[in-house]
């Protein structure tokens, strides 16, 4: 255990005295931002200018009515003329202009069914449906027109839509019944959830490094003289143990410079949703899920001398982490359906699969969770065995790469 | 003087073949051991099994000073026939770290780190990135890391491999000054020249066996017989039926007679014919590289030598 310390200490120390790695410690947080931030201020810009100025004359008083309705947002770049205004004078006065339309509502309107909106030239078609407010009140008034009372005419206008019910759904909206606080509450679920999630996600990367550590070990041949002080898997230990702490490291700078800016910018209490006592079972989950792929990692990369000359066997096991995105479909649209948990009890897709159901599930299935953790502790024992018994002799074979039949006759040891 | 390292009857398999078999040997405090055979011979194989880098099939290894099963780790220096170091670091960093791993006080690890690098030339590389080093460089900083916590032990595994002669010369002194302290040392070597300069004693090993194991000076004694060169032409047959004359070997003017192991060298000269053509006469031992050249190319030369070999 000392001797892995020392090791971890090494690989740490060396990884923070190399440039790049500091570069990209800081620069993946920063892009994160940067890509974060583009949308938003696009569509601040857009917000600003794609409002058309609405010209609107309103002879059925429609507007007047539905304008106390709407908030105020959605009504402030609309704005009432006095005077009627002919086709003519308006095309007129729209081809000087940018950025505006006129809505003309007339007794004809109401007559003929159809609303002319005269728009600049610089107007996408698409701002047509700004004017989509109007259908109700315009409906109900042609209704009211027709000797409805007012009451009968809202109820006509406001259509019939359908909408599917399952018992499940059913027992949902029961529980939920305030839309609101249901999207609060998938919030609280969630935002432990996807810090546990960037853990895992940062530590297996910081993971997929272990796979070049031990592969360079082999490569510059440092391995034999550093075994002359310790054993092979006070080697490895030390490498997994390295490399975790190098993992925290990144997802502590990706916290101190993201949360930051979303308490800011994002009106969400996270730090309130991020603090519960479920975390730490989520941490535990991610924390389980590095040291299983750490030893499949450090294990590969003891056979492999050059990343060039991997082999499909090496590339698939590389790819292992990203099972999980398999199941995500099937988990998404059923949290408990069949898919779900056979991905929860293996192994290999346990931790991403468990942290996605997680945040999906409103009632944490914890029997579920309790043998999935049970298998998941006793695969990172079984794989840690493997680990060592493959990296003990890859480690050593200088020259070429392990076929998957040698590394298997390693295993049999 | 008391004995470090005591290898006793080592034996090596991979699948159905023999690596090594039945290999004894030890190793003395202040004293220089060479394990010498050609390529392939099982010397690797041999220390890595002292390493416990390789687990032998049978026979035993042992550490007088320590009485716990495990291999005193922190008391040997290796430096492996596969070496090198980590690429993007410092030449102090990487040393500092081999001698925390053996436990050496880093106060005193860097003062003798320093050290060092003055010996070996290299004063002022202490904070240079290792990727700027050159080859015989990164030998010398290797070799610095397996001796830079003081070790009662030293195993060096083919040490002289790669170095150009000045940098022989200094690692040669530098081997010598350490058994001098007191270091034990045990080192491969298929330079049978260096080796002869260098060591108290040699075991020479051949696919896996042991061929010879004794001092320089024994196994010269023992093995090395007389050789009498002569310049001139001279008829084979007539220098064959001379006493004592083992074998002959006649390349243009030049013969060579192979004496038998107990010959009596003013005796022999006696008994020279008289008619015999003498451009120049020349009387000394076969050489340690000769006896290792025959043995490596599977020519008998031991037998005749008075040995009975088994490398068969």
């Amino acid at each position: 255990m000392r001797n892995s310390m020392k090791v971890a200490k090494w690989e740490y120390k060396r990884n923070m005295k190399n440039k790049s790695f500091i570069i990209s410690l800081f620069l993946t947080p920063l892009l994160f931002l940067v890509f974060f931030n583009l949308p938003l201020l696009f569509d601040n810009d857009e917000a600003e200018e794609a409002g058309p100025q609405i010209h609107i004359y309103d002879e059925l008083g429609v507007w007047s009515e539905l304008k106390n309705q709407l908030p105020e947002e959605q009504t402030e770049n609309w704005q009432e003329i006095d005077a009627f205004k002919s086709e003519e004078e308006i095309i007129q006065e729209l081809e000087n202009e940018e950025n505006t339309a006129y809505i003309m509502l007339t007794e004809d309107v109401l007559k003929s069914g159809s609303v002319h909106v005269y728009m600049s030239k610089d107007l996408n078609e698409n701002a047509v449906f700004q004017a989509n407010i109007l259908e109700h009140p315009l409906l109900a008034q042609k209704l009211a027109d027709m000797g409805l009372t007012s009451e009968q005419a809202q109820i006509a206008a406001s259509g019939i839509t359908f909408e599917p019910v399952t018992p499940e759904s059913a027992s949902q909206t029961q529980a939920s019944e305030n839309e609101g606080q249901s999207q609060e509450e998938l919030l609280e679920r969630v935002v432990p959830v996807a810090f546990a999630g960037v853990i895992l996600f940062s530590i297996l990367i910081t993971g997929m490094m272990i796979f070049q550590s031990a592969s360079q070990e082999k490569k510059e041949k440092v391995a034999e003289i550093v075994l002359s002080s310790l054993t092979p898997e006070e080697l490895m230990q030390g490498k997994i143990y390295g490399y975790f702490a190098l993992g925290i490291t990144q997802v502590a700078a990706w916290m101190v410079l993201i949360l930051p800016f979303l308490a800011w910018r994002v009106d969400i209490p996270f730090l309130e949703y991020l603090l519960v006592p479920e975390l730490f079972l989520l941490i535990f989950i991610a924390i389980a899920g590095y040291l299983l792929f750490a030893s499949i990692f450090v294990s590969i990369g003891a056979t492999v001398e050059d990343m060039n000359s991997t082999s499909n066997f090496q590339g698939m096991l590389f790819m292992l982490p990203f099972l999980p995105a398999i199941f995500i479909g099937p988990i998404m649209s059923d949290p408990s359906g069949i898919i779900a948990q056979v991905g929860t009890y293996f192994p290999i897709t346990t931790p991403g699969v468990l942290l996605v159901r997680l945040a999906m599930l409103e009632e944490w299935p914890w029997i579920e969770i309790i043998i999935a953790i049970a298998i998941l502790i006793v695969s990172i024992w079984v794989f840690m065995k493997l680990a060592g018994k493959i990296f003990k002799t890859g480690i050593l074979m200088y020259g070429k790469d392990a076929t998957p039949k040698e590394i298997w006759k390693w295993i049999r040891q | 003087m008391e004995t470090v390292l005591t290898v006793d009857r080592l034996g090596k398999s991979f699948k159905d073949t023999r690596i090594i078999r039945d290999i004894s040997f030890h190793v003395k405090k202040g004293e220089i051991m060479a394990i010498l055979g050609p390529n392939g011979a099982g010397k690797t194989t041999t220390i890595r099994s002292i390493m416990g880098i390789m687990y032998p099939d049978e026979g035993s290894v042992e550490f007088h000073n320590h009485t716990s099963k495990e291999i005193p780790r922190h008391k040997i220096g290796y430096l492996p026939e596969e070496r090198g170091l980590y690429k993007n670091v410092k030449v102090m960093d990487i040393l500092l770290y081999f001698a925390e791993l053996k436990d050496y006080p880093l106060k005193k690890a860097k003062q003798r780190a320093l050290e060092y690098l003055k010996k070996f030339g290299l004063e002022g590389k202490d904070q240079v990135s290792i990727e700027e080093l050159s080859k015989g460089m990164g030998q010398k900083v290797q070799f610095i890391a397996s001796i830079i916590h003081e070790p009662e032990l030293l195993i060096l595994d083919e040490p002289f491999s790669g170095l150009d002669p000045v940098s022989q010369e200094v690692f040669k002194d530098e081997i010598k000054e350490l058994a001098q302290n007191g270091t034990a040392i045990l080192l491969s070597s298929h330079q049978m020249n260096l080796v002869e300069q260098l060591c108290d004693r040699l075991f020479l090993i051949h696919r896996g066996q042991k061929i010879i194991y004794g001092t320089i000076d024994e196994v010269k004694k023992e093995y090395a017989n007389f050789k009498c060169t002569i310049l001139g032409s001279h008829n084979r047959e007539e220098l064959e039926g001379m006493t004592q004359v083992q074998r002959v070997e006649q390349n243009d003017n030049v013969s060579t007679l192979y004496l038998a192991q107990n010959v009596h060298i003013p005796t022999w000269l006696k008994q020279l014919p008289d008619n015999l053509e003498i451009q120049e006469l020349r009387i000394d031992r076969v050489s340690l590289h000769e006896i290792f050249v025959d043995i490596a190319t599977g020519k008998n030369l031991m037998e005749e030598g008075g040995i009975s070999s088994d490398a068969e």
